[in-house]
């Protein structure tokens, strides 16, 4: 492999595993709050896509308040699977959760493939040029700057939150430490809706910019393009920390990347989905607590 | 229970053997007045059943849950289609060999799941069954690519009806294993692990490898149900063994009901034919007002979700829960639906 193609794989790989890093975000969220692993978690994304797609393609809402609509429909989403289903099973099994959101993701799905039909439908990025950066001599689209400047404004913005704003240390208090957070007064379940909703934010952007990334997306698009490798990098992560699932995803994307474009893969057909299954196999048997947690 | 239980008289006893052989002729009877493409289906309406009794042993035994069930099953299909027609085996060594697959999977993707307590046997199954659909079916020397691979039906089960009969021997041969598994030191022990797994630590059972030993079972039997479909369709492509079916497999199990067999059955074996039957009712497709055609092979995956958390939500128990006012009655008991919501079922978790 040349150093050129070397440069660019990990370039590549640096932006989508970022997106892969929103979506592990929001799933070490809901997780450590609840104990949920949340299947529905790439779903709430891809609906955030075909309602954009919707507004902006088809009614020809402009671009920013189409993405804002895209939002709320991810958001409400998640909210409403917060509310039908996690919430009327507070009290049940973890599995039971896991399956149910399992069916919430299917039947997304499932509608999609009904009204939406099973077909690619193909998008312009938000912005076209492709030549106007260099990183590393590897030239890189407008598209792919706008999502890495997203991405990092949201890190700073989500710091910023868990870290300066009651929400958010209340949300890090109940993810520690329920018991003892409704005892100091904190509404668990109501901090739990927020959470689903933040969840439900985050898989939204993260759904827009690989479509814009991708530049088309069908039925179950971030389920079957995201989610396993969110999973990944949020195991990566330990399943507790969030800026270990945020690493967790870069090194994921490179991982993937890497196999993709490096020769030595090309005999394997699906080294990107290989190399992610080696990756959590890996890692659950070297090290179970994460790169960054806790043993 | 008060002491002397009320048995019921000669004409109950008839009624009741009446009912069960309606049912049996229903199952051995009906199909062979049929045709061969309708035979196909009821064919595949058992092996979904030796499917479903598989992710059973996993959900309602060990709590824990496998999301790859499309590649167990699919490996299980193309080590038989292997065996037959490349290695040019006999149709048993193919079925044995894919339970050997099967269970082997299921042995190394459990030692690296159980490494951390909780759920990620569901993690590390979703993976493998992506890397599965994307990679191995892909190998065109295993399967064939996307021409896929054949499978001829046995000699002596060449007409849809005889290897029909022989699914339904397997099925048979399933149920009775796994009723005679759980009454083994293992099953009883797993069970104790689901009831309160600190409690079973305690008492000196090791919730690890039991957990093993079923996850064992469960892929023996996946690979035997792949096995039987590759036959049953006589050419396995890579195609339908997707995502959406592994979780129409967990659907279909926990809709019929965890850890009561006959309504895991019946649950399967819905889930296998609604979309042939909805096509012959609705031919053309359903028609709601202001909403587009429903095409049948997209039934399952937009009622299953639906069905799936109404019962989660309202009747944990699925259609076991419902069936068993009438099993009890079939055993020479009262009919009657007291208690059964006092033996609600969950599906309860070991490990998390």
């Amino acid at each position: 492999m040349s150093a050129h193609v070397l440069a660019q794989a990990v370039v590549i790989g640096v932006i989508t595993g970022a997106g892969y890093g929103l979506v592990a975000l929001g799933l070490v969220l809901v997780h450590k709050s609840s104990g949920v692993f949340n299947f529905a978690q790439g779903e709430f994304g891809t609906v955030a896509v075909y309602t954009l797609y919707r507004v902006h393609d088809r009614i020809g809402v402009p671009l920013v308040p189409a993405i804002a609509v895209g939002l709320v429909a991810s958001v409400a989403m998640a909210l409403a699977t917060e509310r039908v289903v996690v919430r009327r099973l507070f009290d049940a099994p973890r599995v039971t959760l896991l399956v149910a959101t399992a069916g919430v993701a299917l039947l997304a799905i499932s509608l999609e493939l009904w009204l939406g039909e099973a077909r690619l439908r193909f998008i312009q990025p938000a912005l076209g040029r492709l030549d106007r950066f260099s990183l590393f001599g590897v030239q890189v689209s407008d598209q792919r700057i706008l999502i890495l400047v997203a991405l990092l404004g949201l890190a700073v913005l989500l710091g910023l939150f868990f870290s300066r704003t009651n929400l958010g240390l209340a949300i890090l208090a109940v993810s520690q430490e329920p018991v003892a957070t409704e005892l100091m007064g904190i509404s668990v379940r109501r901090l739990s809706s927020f959470i689903w909703g933040l969840a439900g934010l985050l898989a939204g952007v993260a759904g827009m910019l690989a479509a814009g990334d991708a530049k088309s997306f069908g039925p179950g698009f971030m389920t079957f393009g995201a989610l396993i490798p969110g999973f990944t990098a949020a195991v990566l992560g330990g399943m507790n920390s969030l800026p270990g699932a945020f690493v967790g995803g870069v090194v994921v994307g490179v991982a993937q990347s890497l196999a993709v474009s490096s020769s030595a893969f090309k005999a394997i057909p699906g080294p990107g989905a290989v190399m992610v299954f080696v990756l959590l196999v890996v890692v659950l048997t070297l090290r179970p607590q994460g790169l960054l947690g806790k043993a | 229970m008060n002491g002397h239980r009320q048995r019921p008289g000669p004409a109950g006893w008839a009624a009741r053997g009446a009912l069960l052989a309606a049912l049996a002729g229903l199952v051995l009877v009906v199909p062979a007045g049929r045709g061969n493409v309708e035979v196909h289906v009821f064919t595949q309406a058992a092996i979904y059943a030796v499917i479903g009794l598989s992710l059973n042993i996993l959900l309602g035994y060990t709590g824990q849950i496998s999301l790859g069930h499309q590649a167990f099953v699919g490996i299980g299909a193309f080590t038989a289609a292997y065996m037959v027609s490349r290695a040019g085996q006999p149709f048993l060594a193919g079925i044995v060999m894919a339970m050997v697959v099967g269970g082997l999977q299921a042995l190394v993707l459990g030692v690296v799941s159980l490494r951390v307590t909780g759920l990620y046997f569901a993690l590390v199954t979703l993976a493998y069954g992506t890397m599965a659909e994307e990679s191995l079916f892909n190998i065109q020397s295993l399967t064939g690519g996307s021409a896929g691979q054949p499978a001829p039906k046995p000699a002596g089960f060449s007409t849809d009806l005889r290897y029909y009969y022989l699914c339904l021997a397997f099925l048979a041969a399933v149920i009775w294993v796994d009723w005679r598994l759980m009454r083994t030191k293992g099953g009883r022990a797993l069970l104790a692990v689901r009831e309160n797994p600190k409690v079973a630590a305690t008492n000196g059972v090791d919730v690890k490898v039991y957990t093993l030993m079923a996850f064992v079972v469960a892929g023996v039997f996946a690979g035997l149900g792949g096995a039987l479909l590759a036959h049953n369709d006589t050419f396995v492509v890579r195609d339908l063994f997707d995502f959406q079916l592994a979780l129409v497999f967990v659907i279909m199990t926990v809709v019929g009901g965890l850890r009561n067999r006959t309504g895991v059955v019946l649950g399967s074996a819905f889930f296998s034919l609604v979309g042939y039957f909805f096509d012959k009712l609705f031919s053309g497709g359903l028609h709601v007002p202001g909403l587009k055609v429903l095409p049948k092979e997209y039934v399952p995956i937009v009622i299953g979700p639906v069905l799936l958390l109404y019962t989660l939500t309202r009747h944990p128990g699925g259609v076991g829960q419902q069936i068993r006012p009438l099993q009890r009655w079939l055993r020479g008991g009262r009919f009657s639906f007291k208690d059964t919501h006092e033996r609600d079922v969950r599906v309860t978790d070991a490990r998390a």
